[in-house]
């Protein structure tokens, strides 16, 4: 498997933090649900310290992200109706924004909490904003909707590629599994 | 007769003829610093009692006896502040106050050190404090701050044992207003 894209596949990189990703948002989404109901003690501020550790994991990973697509080519888009891969990228495009606001509101959140931000114990992160707690209540409503609404787009995204794996019979889906082998196009498609 | 010795002693010690003796006057505070995940925290103690004699040419007969309500601390954050009570932290059920009481003052590099016994959670160990005394008019300024282990005497007991998230060394500062007795 290539590191860079093709004109009919995603390289590894892309795959890697298209997957890498996946896992950790949602993961760390899943998590963050999980820790806010455990007992106060010191396994509840390890598990939030562990979170706020993958959000900024996520945020690091975000940036080399957008560094790599901008450097590296896109496979073209699979034949599809102009409505279709329209919604495609406009929904590419708010995943992005979505990736970016979660980890953003979190840390924003962090900071008007007042807590300290450690990744991983190894440094500190500075604070993004002053300490208020009426303004963090409402981070943290707003952190967690993020949530619940990236995890709609991300249902409509992963559903779309379904939908073109199983029904289009196209390589929407395949282009972008780690080991997948391409299906041969139809006739006259291909290059 | 040991203990009429000792009575004898303090009653002499205590003596105003033979030091300055200061009572705490506002705005005097005692605070303390932390670190909790990588980052400092500071914390106040509002009530507490401290009754200074001090002469700087006369460190022999100098005593400092301070009483400390730890229900009183405060570190503005709401979780931490409702932890430290608890047994985990002061276990202030159980005890209370904190006590330090000074048994010696030595000069050390033209710096005065207060060597004494700090009485926190059940456990008394020495802790000593770097002493800055500056008389003013009816009174003077004294600024003390020492250096202790919080695992020596206990705060932060079993998980909250862990230094990588709760530092162990914690400094403790006091800043008093003293008014002389007359």
């Amino acid at each position: 498997m290539a590191i860079k894209s093709t004109e009919t596949q995603w390289g590894g990189m892309a795959k890697l933090l298209h997957w890498l990703m996946a896992l950790a948002i949602i993961g760390n989404g899943i998590f963050g649900l999980i820790m806010v109901e455990m007992p106060r003690g010191m396994g509840k501020l390890n598990a939030f310290a562990l979170h706020k550790s993958i959000g900024l994991t996520v945020l690091a990973l975000l940036l080399l992200r957008i560094s790599w697509r901008w450097f590296d080519r896109k496979p073209r888009d699979e034949p599809m109706p102009r409505w279709q891969s329209l919604a495609a990228h406009l929904t590419h495009g708010v995943l992005y924004l979505f990736m970016l606001a979660l980890p953003l509101s979190g840390w924003i959140m962090n900071s008007l909490h007042g807590y300290p931000l450690q990744f991983f114990k190894l440094f500190n992160l500075p604070a993004l904003a002053e300490k208020n707690e009426d303004l963090s209540e409402l981070a943290e409503t707003a952190h967690e909707t993020l949530f619940w609404v990236l995890l709609l787009v991300v249902i409509a995204h992963a559903g779309a590629a379904l939908v073109h794996h199983l029904f289009e019979r196209d390589n929407t889906l395949l282009r972008m599994l780690p080991f997948a082998r391409l299906r041969q196009r139809k006739s006259g498609d291909s290059p | 007769m040991k203990p009429v010795a000792c009575l004898l002693s303090l009653l002499f010690l205590s003596s105003p003829l033979l030091a300055a003796d200061y009572t705490m006057g506002k705005g005097s505070t005692l605070g303390f610093t932390g670190t909790f995940q990588g980052e400092a925290f500071k914390g106040r103690f509002g009530d507490f009692q401290a009754k200074i004699s001090y002469d700087p040419a006369d460190l022999a007969s100098a005593s400092f006896d301070v009483t400390v309500h730890l229900a009183s601390a405060n570190t503005g954050d709401t979780d931490r502040d409702e932890s430290l009570p608890g047994s985990d932290f002061f276990n202030i059920t159980k005890f209370p106050t904190a006590h330090f009481v000074t048994t010696r003052f030595r000069e050390e590099g033209g710096k005065v050190i207060a060597e004494g016994t700090l009485d926190l959670k059940g456990v008394s160990k020495p802790v000593n404090l770097e002493v800055t005394f500056a008389p003013r008019e009816g009174g003077a300024t004294l600024d003390v701050s020492a250096r202790l282990n919080r695992l020596d005497f206990g705060i932060g007991s079993g998980d909250f044992a862990d230094t990588s998230t709760i530092g162990a060394e914690v400094t403790v500062n006091a800043h008093l207003e003293l008014e002389s007795k007359t």
